[in-house]
């Protein structure tokens, strides 16, 4: 778990984030896996990952407002940061990458 | 938004997670909390809350400390946990035998202090147990003590109440037994006491039914306990139903009481009202002797006093308030009577007077005292193995050192690395003692039928007990192998050479002298112990008390002038049963307390000579089923038409009284009973009561008719049928009684059943110390042998021969065994010495006790020690000495 490698979840969690533009927090983050990835993750595995993520440089966070909802509690933003979607990036190329090297005969058509 | 998840949930929350990130991730799962609720309603929302704070708790990240640097004293504690593991895995048998021995010690120590604890417990139970008082009754004659009773006169009571504001109130307690029916179904019946209407204010005995201030308020109202109402009445409601009292007087059920506690001193079945008393001793002008007497002493009386009251001023007070009350009295009849006040609490262990109400279940502070001393004997002696097997193992524990402190430990954190494992241990053993004791509590109650029972997991009272044990006995096990091993240098242990104090050789075999003189201190304790209890049982009490059957009088019986006629024609059908050998009856029977007493008096004396004195109603074969001896003058014999009107004394009677010997009071006149009476024998002193006590006084008349007990001496090998012929008798002549019988052996030797239990208790306690110091010896002298083996082997390989080595091995123990008992036998001779004179009639310490001590501790400690040697001597020597 050390070190800046990224696990497949954690992938995932930061795509989200990504995707979520300025919107993302636990929460959000939560149901669009949900939503998006067909996937059913507990909060606590979110937040687990989130802060992970944070703590290897690959997202920055803020503190955001408090609604009633909350019970009066302030959420933690996350967004992206730059080595993040380095990150992202240089593993959507890997995969890339491999996919086109992938024999066409091998799908056995 | 008012829904909120339920409070505990959250605050599981934020005992766990850290403090930095709480906020945010409260109010995440809020917000998950809020969507759950309204699309599914509150209890999946709250489940699904619940599931997540779970799991948020659960997972590592989020908890607290995350952020923290790692803290280096928490890593060293991991550290020396770790170490303590892999010391107590690498030497597996040294820590089992260390941990038994702990183990062993607190289970002893906590049983101990069960029992102990039991004992004291006594009549604390009621809610204020710390105001109440006995009030004893105590007369002296000429300065001297005469009488020292539990039961005190009836007038004491309403006296204090009127005359010492302190006394709150007061409740007299008057002692019955006698015969219940109830629908055709009779019993005889114990424990029946007559009392104030005071006894359920000053006592905490509940009532379950019935009105605590009106049940005891009329004349033949009787309280019982459930026990009894189970007993008479079933299933129904006992309340207002009639029991019938020795056949005339009829009791009304006011009220039903909860069963007593064992831990009472005073125990009931039945209470009754003492107007009951009052009204049958009320005279023509209305007074009731019940009320005024200052003379009859059957009345346990206790007063509740405003806390605070000192006893002792009290008593003062009250003696002057006494005095000026009774001067009359005292000084004509030359006498002084006191009433000192007697803490409620104190009464179980620490009363032994005359009339106690209890006397068989009577305990013995002095013992229950002597039995924490043991307790903590073996404690200390479990400590001590601890102590010498770490140090003992110092040399394996030495090279460990020298590198820790290399590499920088300080002496700081040795001494507390030693402690960490001084701490482990002690831990392991207080559960596997706790173990055991939770195992073995059945057994031990079978064992000392004590009623322990294990409510004390849930008495806070024991986990400070508990704990205390643990850290002390962590200090005092820890420290010694911390210091000792902490300070050694690290330059000489690592080149192998041990900077051997001779202090610490000298300290460890002190304290196997210790172990052993405790050991054989054990032994031959219990040792003497049996001798005695042995000597009191086969003493020769003065009476034949085997094969004897009594059975109880009839209590029932329709008119009294036809009593002495059947009296008569039922001893003589027992004659005729072919089991039978003699028949007697009488108002006592050896082994049960007289209460019958009056003052006497030489007739030549003056009437301020008068002495107390025991009275026994008998029948004119009394002595003869008895085996009683004659020693001058002759028994009572019917040819005699004028024993009506004499009396025979026992001997000690004759000395108490001032007569010159046995001989010469033959036809001499004693006076009692406003006139005197003949004197026409004196039997041989026999124990009344135990041997234990001395010899009371005693005085007996001619009363053919008592109809206290029946004494049937059954001819020898009589078949247990017998019991059968004389019940069906006994009916046909008293119809409507009991047939309650008893064996005059078991009943007398029932008083020594506190002394057989403490016996038992207290052998059990010595094998248990016992044990532990073996397991203590046994490691020691294993160690000493691996340390030795390359010195037993070069000597081997010269030429020395097994027994030799053995030899050579064992004597510093047989050297240390000597001194121990050295130092033992005076310590022990003082001890049960000062035990033995507590009894009238005692054994003397022989030397052969000492000598089996000695010789058991011998066996046992060579046995244990010999195991190790005796493998090492004939150990091949290529073995040890192959490699450096």
């Amino acid at each position: 778990m050390k070190g800046k490698h990224l696990g497949e979840f954690e992938e995932l969690v930061l795509l989200v984030v990504a995707s979520l533009d300025n919107y993302a927090y636990a929460v959000t983050v939560q149901s669009e896996i949900t939503n998006k990835a067909d996937r059913k993750v507990n909060i606590s595995a979110v937040h687990t990952a989130l802060y992970r993520l944070e703590e290897k440089g690959y997202l920055a966070s803020e503190m955001g407002g408090a609604t009633a909802t909350r019970g009066g509690k302030q959420k933690r933003m996350f967004r992206v940061t730059s080595a993040g979607f380095a990150t992202l990036q240089s593993a959507k190329m890997i995969r890339e990458k491999l996919w086109r090297e992938i024999p066409r005969l091998s799908f056995g058509n | 938004m008012e829904r909120l998840p339920p409070k505990w949930i959250m605050k599981i929350l934020s005992w766990w997670i850290d403090p930095s990130i709480l906020d945010e991730i409260q109010g995440d799962l809020l917000e998950l909390f809020q969507m759950d609720y309204t699309e599914q309603g509150k209890v999946y929302a709250t489940r699904r809350y619940l599931k997540n704070v779970l799991l948020s708790i659960r997972n590592y990240n989020l908890r607290r400390f995350r952020r923290s640097p790692s803290n280096n004293s928490l890593a060293m504690i991991g550290n020396y946990l770790k170490s303590t593991i892999r010391n107590i895995s690498k030497n597996a048998t040294y820590s089992i035998l260390n941990i038994l021995g702990l183990a062993i010690g607190i289970a002893a120590c906590l049983f101990i202090l069960q029992y102990v604890s039991y004992e004291k417990s006594y009549d604390r139970f009621h809610d204020a147990y710390e105001d109440i008082y006995r009030v004893r009754y105590k007369v002296y004659r000429d300065g001297e003590l005469n009488i020292d009773c539990a039961a005190a006169v009836p007038r004491v009571g309403p006296f204090m109440k009127e005359n010492l504001p302190e006394v709150v109130d007061f409740v007299r307690a008057y002692p019955m037994s006698g015969t219940i029916s109830y629908n055709n179904t009779s019993f005889r019946e114990k424990r029946m006491h007559i009392v104030d209407p005071s006894f359920l204010t000053i006592f905490s005995f509940p009532l379950i039914k019935g009105d605590p201030s009106t049940a005891l308020s009329d004349p033949y109202s009787v309280i019982i306990t459930e026990e009894i109402s189970k007993k008479y009445f079933g299933n129904e409601d006992p309340i207002g139903k009639t029991l019938e009292f020795d056949g005339d007087d009829k009791l009304q059920v006011t009220g039903v009481a909860r069963n007593v506690p064992e831990n009472s001193h005073l125990k009931f079945n039945f209470l009754i009202s003492y107007e009951t008393l009052n009204s049958r001793t009320r005279n023509d002008e209305g007074v009731s002797s019940s009320e005024t007497s200052w003379g009859w002493y059957d009345f346990n009386t206790y007063v509740r006093v405003e806390p605070g009251t000192d006893p002792i001023v009290f008593d003062e007070k009250f003696a002057d308030i006494l005095y000026q009350e009774r001067k009359e009295d005292f000084e004509k009849y030359n006498f002084k009577a006191e009433f000192p006040l007697q803490s409620i609490a104190d009464i179980h262990l620490y009363s032994n007077l005359l009339q106690e109400s209890e006397p068989e279940e009577q305990g013995d502070g002095r013992a229950v005292e002597f039995l924490s001393v043991i307790a903590l004997f073996i404690l200390i002696i479990a400590w001590i193995n601890y102590v010498n097997l770490s140090t003992a193992r110092s040399i394996d524990r030495s090279k460990e050192v020298g590198v820790r402190k290399t590499l920088g430990a300080s002496r700081r954190q040795l001494i507390f690395q030693f402690f960490t494992e001084a701490f482990v241990l002690n831990l392991i053993a207080l559960f596997l003692g706790v173990f055991i004791v939770l195992a073995g509590i059945r057994g031990f109650n079978i064992l000392t039928d004590s009623r322990l029972s294990t409510a004390f997991l849930g008495d806070p009272q024991f986990w400070i007990t508990i704990s205390a044990i643990f850290l002390l006995g962590t200090v005092l096990s820890g420290l010694y192998p911390a210091l000792v091993l902490s300070s050694f240098r690290p330059v000489s242990v690592l080149k192998g050479k041990l900077t051997k104090g001779i202090s610490n050789v000298f300290f460890r075999k002190a304290l196997v002298v210790f172990q052993f003189v405790a050991s054989v201190g054990l032994i031959a304790g219990t040792l003497i112990v049996y001798q005695q209890l042995n000597h009191l049982r086969k003493l020769d009490l003065g009476f034949d008390m085997s094969e004897m059957v009594v059975v109880n009088g009839p209590r029932v019986f329709g008119q009294d002038s036809l009593f002495p006629s059947t009296n008569e024609s039922f001893k003589n059908e027992l004659k005729q049963l072919a089991f039978v050998e003699s028949v007697t009856n009488g108002s006592n029977v050896p082994g049960d307390e007289i209460f019958w007493t009056n003052g006497i008096r030489r007739n030549s004396q003056s009437e301020d000579a008068n002495k107390i004195i025991y009275n026994v109603g008998i029948d004119y074969n009394y002595f003869d089923t008895y085996d009683i001896d004659v020693v001058a003058g002759r028994s009572y014999n019917r040819s005699h038409q004028t024993d009506t009107g004499s009396v025979i004394l026992n001997a000690r009677a004759i000395e108490y009284l001032g007569f010159k010997s046995p001989e010469a009071t033959i036809g001499d006149k004693v006076f009692f009973w406003n006139k005197p009476w003949t004197v026409i024998g004196v039997v041989d002193d026999y124990n009344q009561m135990t041997a234990k006590q001395a010899v009371s006084p005693l005085i007996f008349h001619l009363q053919p008719d008592n109809s206290g007990y029946y004494t049937i001496r059954l001819k020898e090998n009589t078949n247990p049928s017998a019991l059968n012929s004389l019940q069906s008798t006994y009916e046909s002549f008293y119809p409507g009684n009991p047939f309650d019988y008893f064996f005059l052996d078991d009943f007398f030797n029932r008083q020594y059943n506190n002394d057989h239990t403490f016996s038992r208790v207290f052998t059990l306690f010595a094998l248990f110390a016992i044990f532990v110091a073996c397991l203590g010896l046994f490691g020691l002298s294993s160690f000493n042998v691996v340390k030795r083996s390359k010195e037993i082997g070069v000597r081997k390989v010269l030429g020395a021969s097994v027994w030799k080595i053995v030899n050579l091995l064992s004597r510093e123990f047989l050297m240390l065994l000597l001194l121990a008992n050295l130092i033992a036998w005076p310590i022990i001779y003082w001890i049960m010495n000062n035990w033995l004179n507590t009894f009238a009639s005692r054994i003397s310490i022989g030397i052969w006790s000492f000598l089996i001590a000695g010789a058991c501790v011998l066996v046992i400690a060579m046995g244990s020690v010999s195991l190790k040697i005796v493998q090492a001597a004939r150990a091949n020597p290529v073995d040890a000495i192959r490699d450096e």
